[in-house]
């Protein structure tokens, strides 16, 4: 996310970057754990609930950087968000109905992440574009 | 909504890049004002007329405005 000092705050891209590290870490060790080890169902239930504080601070991280923003580059940031949730509602509910029509096979969780991040970014660069 | 933002920049010999630093936004924000892609809110609007040492109407023109009917300077036709 383009990041733009507006208020002589400092800028918080380490501690999001160490964070959004970390995150991927328990992700990845919470994941092992749930496909590779026999725990007792708490266990599991732990395990999988293992990245939520480390997902719940990247959120807030990311809302922080968007409230140091200027007003213009919110304007555009609302824009690609926009889009991009817009376009993956979409996307997900044509996919339900492709799938009724057994046409497509069960949705995968990181292919509606794939596609935000993408639709978000082609809202960012035609936003930005726009504005030129 | 038209603006005099170059001009202003010229008189000054500022470049975008050193306006966006003196009124603490970015210069992407700058350069869409300044091509009358983007209009500012009021707060960012007084900081660049201050910037410059002038006053909004100054700066921005707003090109046909609407006539309220009960505007006292309304000339009758």
């Amino acid at each position: 996310m383009h990041e733009v000092q507006t208020s002589g705050r400092r800028s918080g891209a380490p501690l999001f970057w160490t964070v959004a590290l970390v995150a991927t870490v328990i992700d990845a060790v919470s994941k092992f754990l749930l496909e590779h080890m026999e725990v007792a169902p708490p266990v599991r239930i732990a395990a999988a609930l293992l990245p939520l504080p480390g997902n719940i601070a990247l959120m807030v991280l990311i809302l922080r950087a968007i409230r140091r923003l200027d007003e213009f580059q919110q304007r555009i940031q609302l824009e690609a968000v926009a889009f991009g949730f817009l376009a993956t509602a979409i996307a997900v509910f044509v996919y339900g109905y492709l799938q009724k029509a057994l046409a497509t096979g069960p949705l995968r969780p990181w292919l509606v992440y794939l596609f935000m991040a993408v639709t978000y970014g082609i809202g960012y660069l035609a936003a930005a574009r726009r504005y030129r | 909504m038209r603006n005099r933002i170059h001009v202003l920049r010229a008189e000054k010999e500022w470049t975008q890049a050193r306006l966006a630093e003196e009124i603490g936004v970015s210069r992407q924000a700058i350069v869409a004002i300044e091509n009358g892609k983007y209009d500012p809110a009021l707060p960012l609007a007084f900081k660049i007329a201050r910037a410059f040492g002038k006053t909004i109407e100054e700066v921005f023109l707003w090109e046909n405005p609407p006539v309220q009917k009960n505007t006292p300077w309304r000339k009758e036709t």
